[in-house]
């Protein structure tokens, strides 16, 4: 019997490469593909999230951690797919229009990720219209704008009327986080969730997925 | 050991690996010195026109080794010091973009809010990006926001080892320089400061911030090797400043607070100690500030052996108070859109005077911002801050 758990120690340490390794001895040997997610791989993660929100984990560690979960589900996702599994939730997330700073949106992409949603990231200056067509295109159930600056908060509010104006907002749920935004900001613009932190990025989705 | 002997131990060589036995004897260091020691100087001389008047006074008390925590140490009431030159725009008309590419620009949007609230401290703006430009990196401009660098410059070692180190002046930095010798003459003479980024923050964004993240633990050297770079630029630069007139520089080094209190004080802490240690100069202040911080990090911080630290939000500054020893100064850390763009005059008074009750007693405490305040702050709220504060008022 294959020993999985240097799989989830590899995630959790960063190792990308023993991750990737290990995913693919573990396929080789028939282990079902949503078995390694579920009993290793998103357990890592957690892991990663419990130390990252304890102090006991920095933003390099997480970052890490989240390649080698990614470098390994990329050998399992068309696995996943392929027999009809679907991931938890899917999130399109980025930093609004305007904006260029990513390392807020690369750790709520990580965390989602690991917590076994699908994440579609549009990257950093998304315009609304791009959110917009993720929602129409690739259905997802959750819009995450990021922003760090306060001339590009109005951005968030931007989009959410346009995802109205498409018809759509209605369709997803909308949560928005970064170092200028407060409960307060997302209330006002009509956000259905905000984060204080990346940590908490899979808590807040499952509750604003309900 | 007592104050008067922990300079000394500041300014030993640069240990990057210092560990936890390191840490402790600092503490002892600190710890051991009696508060008491400060207390005799307050109500001399609040505020000077230069470091040099008060020299005789204040620079006396044991420990204290640059001229503005002598300043604060010595004033009766809580010293005010937001970092705002943005929110001058109002006053002016400027743009973001003229500021940060236009020497006279800058002057005014500063000299404007001197004026508005007879601050006694001036400051060059805060830009990060700079020094990136200066060493070849790409910027983007706006008109309402600081500029931010874009791309990559490095990516391998070998670029890392190639990279030329520019000269103060080079670029838009030049700007920042000139900005502070106008600066330096208004006419009642203000206390002046510059400001520039840290080594490991501008080592981030030469190879990308996210990047940067997990380079600290896959390639290291190539960190390092940029760090003696970035370490070696700023420290001429801060010089530059020196010959242009400040009397000190806040050095922004926000990256740094993303990673774990040993990496700090690896790739960040040992180079501005190295930068400080070259400065050498007792009455030029140098004072750091770190706006992602937390109470974790305060040990690596107070590694890089400098007596002024200016925190973001993140930062407890109750706590952190009790446990630096009584002649570090510490300033902050009003959240500056969270307070000073979303909340109305009346909560931010309320905010201050909640700050300033939880630090009471604190003589080595400084009001301030948690970091840069945008220029979407509007006037009102500082306004609001300096009438809570109670050591400036408007005119």
């Amino acid at each position: 019997m294959l020993d999985l758990q240097p799989l989830h120690d590899a995630i959790l340490n960063g190792d990308a490469k023993t991750a990737k390794a290990l995913t693919e001895q573990a396929l080789a040997a028939g282990v079902a593909p949503l078995k390694l997610v579920q009993d290793y791989m998103v357990p890592a993660m957690g892991e990663v999230g419990r130390r990252f929100e304890c102090n006991e984990y920095f933003v390099p560690e997480l970052l890490l951690a989240a390649r080698a979960m990614k470098g390994a589900l990329e050998l399992i996702r068309p696995l996943l797919t392929a027999s009809g599994v679907q991931p938890v939730g899917r999130v399109a997330v980025g930093t609004v229009k305007g904006d260029l700073h990513d390392i807020g949106k690369n750790l709520v992409a990580a965390m989602l990720e690991g917590g076994g949603y699908e994440v579609i990231d549009l990257g950093v200056n998304v315009a609304p219209e791009q959110f917009v067509a993720a929602v129409k295109e690739k259905h997802v159930h959750i819009v995450a704008l990021s922003a760090l600056l306060t001339t590009t908060m109005p951005s968030m509010k931007t989009t959410i009327e346009a995802l109205k104006q498409a018809g759509v907002r209605d369709q997803v749920k909308v949560v928005i986080g970064g170092a200028p935004i407060t409960q307060r900001y997302a209330d006002e613009i009509g956000a259905d969730g905000y984060g204080e932190s990346a940590a908490g990025a899979v808590a807040l989705a499952k509750q604003v997925m309900g | 050991m007592n104050l008067v002997a922990a300079p000394n131990h500041f300014y030993q060589p640069v240990t990057r690996t210092a560990g936890r036995s390191d840490r402790r004897e600092f503490y002892q260091a600190g710890g051991c010195a009696s508060k008491g020691e400060t207390q005799d100087v307050k109500g001399q001389a609040v505020f000077c026109k230069e470091w040099g008047d008060c020299h005789s006074g204040p620079a006396t008390i044991p420990g204290v080794n640059n001229g503005f925590n002598a300043v604060v140490l010595a004033s009766p009431r809580p010293v005010a010091l937001p970092i705002a030159v943005y929110p001058g725009l109002a006053l002016t008309g400027a743009t973001v973009r003229d500021v940060v590419t236009n020497a006279q620009a800058q002057f005014d949007a500063q000299a404007a809010l001197h004026q508005r609230y007879h601050t006694p401290f001036v400051l060059s703006a805060m830009d990060l990006s700079a020094e990136a430009e200066a060493f070849g990196g790409t910027v983007q401009f706006s008109e309402t926001e600081v500029p931010s660098v874009i791309g990559r410059l490095v990516t391998t070692l070998e670029q890392a080892r190639n990279l030329p180190v520019p000269a103060p002046g080079d670029g838009r930095t030049a700007i920042y320089l000139e900005t502070v010798r106008r600066l330096r003459q208004l006419p009642d003479q203000p206390i002046v400061f510059g400001g520039c980024i840290g080594p490991f923050s501008l080592a981030a964004r030469l190879v990308g911030v996210s990047e940067a993240m997990e380079m600290t633990v896959n390639a290291p050297e190539l960190m390092h090797t940029l760090l003696e770079k970035t370490a070696s630029f700023l420290t001429s630069y801060i010089r530059a400043f020196q010959q242009a007139g400040a009397s000190g520089i806040i050095m922004a080094e926000p990256a740094a607070g993303l990673l774990s209190p040993r990496a700090m004080a690896a790739l960040s802490s040992a180079y501005i100690r190295q930068i400080g240690g070259a400065l050498a100069d007792d009455r030029f202040a140098l004072v750091l500030h770190n706006c992602a911080a937390k109470r974790l990090h305060l040990p690596a911080v107070l590694e890089t052996g400098w007596k002024t630290f200016h925190f973001g939000a993140p930062m407890d500054i109750a706590a952190a108070l009790d446990q630096v020893p009584a002649d570090v100064v510490l300033c902050g850390n009003l959240d500056p859109t969270g307070v000073f763009v979303q909340l109305q005059p009346v909560e931010i008074m309320a905010r201050v005077a909640a700050l300033l009750a939880a630090t009471k007693g604190r003589p080595n405490f400084v009001l301030s911002s948690g970091c840069d305040v945008p220029c979407a702050a509007p006037l009102a709220s500082l306004d609001a801050f300096y009438a809570a504060a109670g050591t400036v008022r408007p005119r």
